[in-house]
Formats: C-alpha cells, sequence, structure tokens
C-alpha cells in the first residue's frame, strides 16, 4: 500500500519537533514546581511566565489575560459557566449560541440551562455562516453570555465574530469565542476584535493534547470551576503544566510565523482537491461553499453513500479523514452541525471532513482526488442495488 | 468484534491463517443518553475489540447499526411481548443485522466473507451444528439468508469453549480470554426486559398491567402484575399451595391471563412455526423425519413434519416437550445439518399425524 495519508488535522496534529525539544528539559531537569520558592521554583516559574507572555503576544493580549487550560474543552466549560455563574445573580440569565458549536460549547450552555439559565440558539444559513439578523433579535439585555466558534470544525466556516463581539458588548453581554480551529487560520487579536473570551487549543497547532490557553479581557468577571491554590490568579488553581506551557508558547508563535504562506499553500491544496472531486462527482455537495471558510477544512457529502462505510473504505486505502468531528466518527449519524444547515438527514450522514496541514503536501491530494471518487462511485453502485 | 473471547479468537485465526481481516464492531444500543448532545459512546466492550484488533494488527470499525437494529430486531421485541409471546431477538438481529446489513458493509470494502464467533460450522456450502454441542449457537441462525452461508467463516465453531479460551491464551489474547461469558440479551445487560418494556411502552401498558393468574378450568386464583413479566415454564410468581408445582403454560393477551397448570399440561408433543426459513436446497418435504430444537439449549427431540403450507409447518414430536412457547424459535435438523426453522406460533398437547394415516 502507498503511504499512509493523514487528513484529519482538524482532530488533531504531530507535535512539531521544535515544540517537543522546547519542553523537553521540564521534564527532565528543569522540573520544578512553579509555585516554590526556591531556585528550581522559581526556574520553573520564570518559564511559564514567559511562556504566558508569549502565548498572550500572539493572541494580541496582555499576559494577566491568559489562562492556561487542559484544551479547548476546559476553556470553553471555564468561558461559558465561569461568566454565566457570575452575572446570573446580576439578573442577566440568557445564554445565545448558535447549533453549530462544538459540543464542548452545547455541553456547558446544557449544563447551565439545567442550573436555570435560558437558551436561545441563533440561525445558520445554509452555507452554515451565523445571521446577524437573528443575533440582533436573540443577544438583549438578559443575556449573560453570546458564544459563536470563529471558525467552525466541521466545516470550517468563518463567522462573522467581529460584528457579533460588537453587537454582543453593545448590548452588556459578554463574547465569548471558541477559537480552537480559528488561531493560526485567521487573524486572531484581542486588539482588534471585542471578544471577552476566547479558547484556543494546543494540540491542534503542533502542541500535545492536554493543554490550550485561554483568554480573559481585563475586567470580565469570571468564576472558577475548580477551588484550591491560588495559580493563575485562582481562575484555574492546580499546579501548572509547565512543559506543555512552554509546548504551547512555542507551537503559538511557530504556527503565527507561518500562517501567511501556510494559508496560501493549503487554500491552493483544498480548492484543487475540491474541483477535482466536483469535476468527477458533479452532483457532491460541498458544505459551507459560498461562506467565508478556513483553508484547511473540506467538508464533503456524495449523495447515495453513508460517511461510516467511506471512512471505512478510505481508511483502508491508507487515507485518514473523519466523518463530523473526531469524537462523533464510528458512532453516531448525521453531525448536529449539517443538521442544522437545513440538510436532509441521508445527505449529512453522508459527510466526510478532509482537513489539511502539515502533513499535506501535493502528492497527497493528488492521491486523493483519484481514490475519493473512485470510492464514492463504488459506493454509490452498491447503495442502488442494495 | 463483540470484545469477548470468540469472536477475538476468531479474529486472530483468520489473521494466523493468513487472512486479510478487518475488525468490525456493531453498535446496536445506547443506554440512557438524556442529554440532547450526547456525548460519544465508548462502551468497555467496544474499546475491548479495538484493542484486540490492535493487538493482532488489523484495522478496526465501529459500525452503527442503532436505527436498523431498533426497526428490526428491539421493536420486534417490545411488540411480541405485548402480544404475550417470548421473542428471541438474536435470531432477528443474526437474520438482519449480522448475516444481511453487516454483509452490506463487507460488500463497501470488498470483503469476500464474514466471520462471527458463532459455534457453528460451515460444511460443503451448508450450515451445521458447533462441535461443542454445549456451546451450538445454530438455534439462533436458522433465520439467515441461505445464500449467506457461502459468506460465513466460523472459525470458533470447531472447537469447545474451553479450547477457545486455551487458544485465547496461547494467542496472547489475555485482555479477553477468561472474559467472564454473558447469557443475557445484550440490550438488557442486567436481564431485566420489562424495564425495556416499560421505556418503550409505558408502565401503564396492558401488558405491563395487572391481570388475573387463572387455572386452565378459567378459576381465577390470583393476580399478576402484566402478563409480560411471564414466560411459559416459569414457575417463579407463579402461586404455591397446590399438590404439585405449578408453572406458566399460557398467556392470554386478549384477556391479560396468565394461564398456570401442573408439569404435565407444560408438555406439548407438537408444535406449529411460521415464517419458516430454509437453509438447505431441496427443502424438506412433508413426511421427513428431522430432529428438532423448541427452545436454546432444549434437547433435540425427533419428529416428523406432517404439514407445510406456505410459510407455516406443523412437526409432530415423537416424545413430550416442556414448555413450547410461542415466539421462540423451532430449528429442524438432519443430524448436524441445519435444515431450517421458524417461529413457534402454537403448541399442540396431541400428537399430529400425517393427513393420509389421520384419514385412514
Amino acid at each position: 500500500m502507498p503511504a499512509p495519508i493523514y487528513l484529519d488535522h482538524a482532530a488533531t496534529t504531530p507535535v512539531r519537533p521544535q515544540v517537543l525539544e522546547a519542553m523537553l528539559p521540564f521534564f527532565g531537569p528543569r522540573f520544578g514546581n512553579p509555585s516554590s520558592t526556591h531556585r528550581w521554583g522559581r526556574e520553573a516559574r520564570t518559564a511559564l511566565d514567559a511562556a504566558r507572555e508569549r502565548v498572550a503576544k500572539c493572541l494580541g493580549a496582555n499576559a494577566d489575560e491568559v489562562c492556561f487550560t487542559s484544551g479547548g474543552t476546559e476553556g470553553d466549560n471555564l468561558a461559558i459557566l465561569g461568566g454565566w455563574r457570575v452575572l446570573k445573580a446580576k439578573g442577566r440569565t440568557a445564554i445565545v449560541t448558535s447549533p453549530i458549536e462544538h459540543k464542548a460549547v452545547l455541553g456547558s450552555v446544557h449544563q447551565a440551562s439545567i442550573e436555570g439559565a435560558k437558551e436561545r440558539l441563533l440561525s445558520v444559513d445554509e452555507t452554515g455562516t451565523v445571521s446577524m439578523q437573528s443575533a440582533n433579535e436573540h443577544v438583549r439585555d438578559d443575556t449573560a453570555i453570546c458564544s459563536v466558534m470563529w471558525v467552525n470544525n466541521e466545516i470550517g466556516t468563518i463567522q462573522p465574530i467581529d460584528e457579533l463581539a460588537s453587537l454582543a458588548k453593545s448590548r452588556g453581554a459578554i463574547f465569548h469565542t471558541d477559537a480552537v480551529q480559528a488561531f493560526g487560520k485567521v487573524e486572531v487579536d484581542a486588539r482588534n476584535t471585542p471578544f471577552d473570551f476566547l479558547a484556543i487549543s494546543g494540540h491542534k497547532i503542533g502542541a500535545p493534547k492536554g493543554i490550550g490557553a485561554m483568554y480573559i479581557r481585563r475586567g470580565t468577571p469570571l468564576e472558577p470551576l475548580f477551588f484550591g491554590g491560588t495559580q493563575d490568579r485562582g481562575r484555574r488553581p492546580g499546579t501548572e503544566n509547565v512543559a506543555y506551557a512552554v509546548a504551547l508558547a512555542t507551537a503559538a508563535e511557530l504556527t503565527l510565523a507561518e500562517h501567511a504562506g501556510e494559508s496560501a499553500r493549503l487554500s491552493a491544496l483544498r480548492n484543487r482537491l475540491e474541483a477535482a472531486i466536483l469535476a468527477k462527482l458533479p452532483d457532491a455537495v460541498i458544505h459551507g461553499r459560498g461562506a467565508k471558510r478556513a483553508p484547511h477544512v473540506l467538508s464533503i457529502s456524495v449523495p447515495g453513500t453513508d460517511s461510516e462505510s467511506m471512512l471505512m473504505a478510505l481508511d483502508l486505502q491508507g487515507i485518514a479523514c473523519s466523518g463530523g468531528s473526531a469524537c462523533q466518527s464510528g458512532s453516531v449519524g448525521a453531525s448536529h452541525v449539517l443538521l442544522a444547515l437545513g440538510l436532509r438527514a441521508d445527505v449529512a450522514s453522508a459527510a466526510v471532513r478532509m482537513s489539511l496541514g502539515s502533513l499535506t503536501t501535493d502528492a497527497c491530494i493528488d492521491r486523493v482526488a483519484e481514490v475519493f471518487p473512485a470510492l464514492a462511485l463504488k459506493a454509490r453502485g452498491l447503495a442502488s442495488v442494495s | 468484534m463483540s470484545g469477548g473471547v470468540d469472536s477475538s479468537v476468531a479474529a486472530a485465526m483468520l489473521v494466523r491463517d493468513g487472512y486479510d481481516v478487518v475488525g468490525a464492531t456493531m453498535k446496536l444500543h445506547s443506554d440512557g443518553a438524556d442529554v440532547p448532545d450526547k456525548p460519544c459512546c465508548s462502551l468497555d466492550s467496544v474499546n475491548d475489540a479495538r484493542r484486540i484488533a490492535e493487538r493482532i494488527g488489523i484495522p478496526h470499525y465501529v459500525l452503527n447499526l442503532e436505527k436498523s437494529f431498533a426497526r428490526d430486531v428491539l421493536d420486534d421485541f417490545v411488540a411480541e411481548y405485548a402480544r404475550g409471546r417470548t421473542p428471541i431477538p438474536c435470531v432477528r438481529c443474526n437474520t438482519f443485522t449480522k448475516f444481511h446489513d453487516l454483509m452490506r458493509k463487507a460488500d463497501a470494502i470488498d470483503a469476500q466473507f464474514v466471520a462471527t464467533g458463532h459455534y457453528a460450522r460451515v460444511v460443503n456450502g451448508e450450515l451445521h451444528r458447533g462441535t461443542d454441542d454445549a456451546k451450538d449457537q445454530t438455534y439462533f441462525l436458522w433465520g439467515i439468508e441461505r445464500a449467506a452461508i457461502a459468506r460465513m467463516l466460523l472459525p470458533v465453531g470447531e472447537m469447545t469453549k474451553p479450547e477457545t479460551r486455551a487458544l485465547a491464551r496461547e494467542l496472547g489474547l489475555n485482555l479477553v480470554a477468561e472474559k467472564p461469558e454473558s447469557q443475557e440479551i445484550c440490550f438488557v445487560p442486567d436481564g431485566n426486559y420489562a424495564r425495556i418494556l416499560e421505556e418503550h411502552l409505558g408502565a401503564d401498558a396492558p401488558s405491563l398491567s395487572p391481570g388475573p393468574i387463572v387455572l386452565g378450568d378459567g378459576t381465577v386464583v390470583g393476580e399478576h402484575a402484566g402478563f409480560a413479566r411471564y414466560t411459559i415454564g416459569q414457575r417463579r410468581g407463579v402461586p404455591g399451595g397446590y399438590s404439585e408445582p405449578m408453572f406458566v403454560i399460557a398467556i392470554r393477551a386478549e384477556d391479560r391471563a396468565v394461564v398456570i397448570g401442573p408439569r404435565e399440561e407444560l408438555l406439548g408433543r407438537g408444535v406449529v412455526a411460521r415464517g419458516v426459513n430454509w437453509l438447505v436446497d431441496p427443502a424438506p418435504v412433508v413426511g421427513d423425519r428431522v430432529g428438532v430444537r423448541v427452545r436454546h439449549r432444549a434437547p433435540i427431540v425427533p419428529a416428523e413434519i406432517v404439514r407445510i403450507e406456505g410459510d407455516e409447518i406443523e412437526l409432530a414430536l415423537d416424545e413430550s416437550v416442556r414448555a413450547i412457547a410461542p415466539g421462540q424459535s423451532i430449528v429442524l435438523y438432519d443430524g448436524a445439518r441445519v435444515l431450517g426453522g421458524g417461529f413457534i406460533e402454537a403448541a399442540r398437547a396431541a400428537r399430529a399425524m400425517l393427513p393420509i394415516l389421520a384419514a385412514s
């Protein structure tokens, strides 16, 4: 079999060699606890503070606005539950979000609704973009938090975060954005976009799984999820993972340094793949087509196929893709994101997401452009006879 | 690959024998997910199957067949109990899910065979009982399409269960080698099937509501809490105080009655079944002598086919058989060969005769 092809960078990415190298000393000689007052502690604390500053710089933030987390899910939970629990005491009990959010957001909002939050979902058009008109109606003076993702993880659509954040601010609500798929793909800068909270994840950009960061704009109220020590200003008690914080800082810097070139490269590859597939399968549905899309995601449904069989057949050919998002693959049918776009269930449950990244080469795209349509045509042939 | 020892060993044997093997675990049902955006399902058994697949070096996929399983197996299971019958979901799962839906998934990846951990054998293109009589699972396989047999691989069918476990250890499958056997229906892991019925029918459904316990002559001797909680042959929950032990001998959905009687009233000398499916060609005919099994693990008794009309069959049994329950299956054998089977419609107390003998 030819070399396997990894087309699932939106699920996770390999740790960059420079990142691995940067964090290794903190598993060895520089093992100290950053809260200790002795030399080991000071050394670790210095590295942690430097990492925080470096991440802050990558986000256009001040160092005190950056809180390290275990990843995107924790950031979303902390933002939504931590913000809502403070504001509900002031009479703001509603949470506004979109139906195409990651489950980390939807799950947090669901938890808040169990605790008494009013949940309101924004409308999304058929290309997968949140409607500003709907936001204008739903974000009101009872709204504690409005949370909309920056780049959708399943179809790659870019949401109007600038407008949404400004709107939420004008209504006195906190604005949170899940930027897990956005960081490194679109410009994320706290000086230019008025978001209050923002969550990023390390393993999507070449850091290990288990580290992320949350941006907390100065003055934004937030209650912690954990209790204990005073680490991270009490916002996130628990001994900090210094090695991973260093890893995240290094990965974030490397990601931004290559942003322009890599975006152009991936977008050209993605467009080429999309065109090649459409040439052979003119009725294939490209999700998010016509909307602003991040360069690395291609989500496609070939009518008459199902994603489960396609993913299995692709994997057996050495091509790794996913269905909706990673944790749905293999166990669930149509994704909530695609259904929210108004797609028929059979089209939604045929979706295959290919996400490009550092491992994607011209040769990968050539091979997928050949194999994918062939498998889809075969699957469609089988479906019509059974 | 269920994550159990049989299918794990089956997969490992095929890898050892040089087949190009792809592991699959069917996800057939999920328990209580009341969150609208329900979290990923990660059953321990799926994880075990995946670990075994990694260990023996084959790819592994989880196939979501929940929708069709609910339609073809679960709904029928519930409907049968509601009608006062005792369903056997494993038969329909093999018929509709494993050897139909899963075959289509096999087609999708050009897999020639579907292999399972069933204790049964394919011999000369026909289905045979497994070598281990105590483990034989052909009772659950009679409903599959005959054409499917040519595509079945049943590697553990030649072994006894202890041999399978020994081979599991030999092949390094320690994760599953000593796994206890599950005797329960897969979607009723705690054996409390009434809970499933309550979920689907509502706790106040007729089949789950009180009704009379009666004797064969109609005398009411007590009250039960829902006839769907009873099975023919059951002794638990039956009033005592009689000179001999009493058993459930019939369930009548129309007046919600559970009929009880002594052991001899539980015995049948004939059985009528519907939905007959033949796994051999030519199919048996009236007058043929066969072996018949009316319940999983019940002894196979000699019998004669006395009537075949459309998909209905009637058999006269050479000896009395206990607790012939509508909804269960009959399976017909010629020695180890599986001829076919059907769903039990009724038991006959007396032995029927061939029409020609009855007329004379």
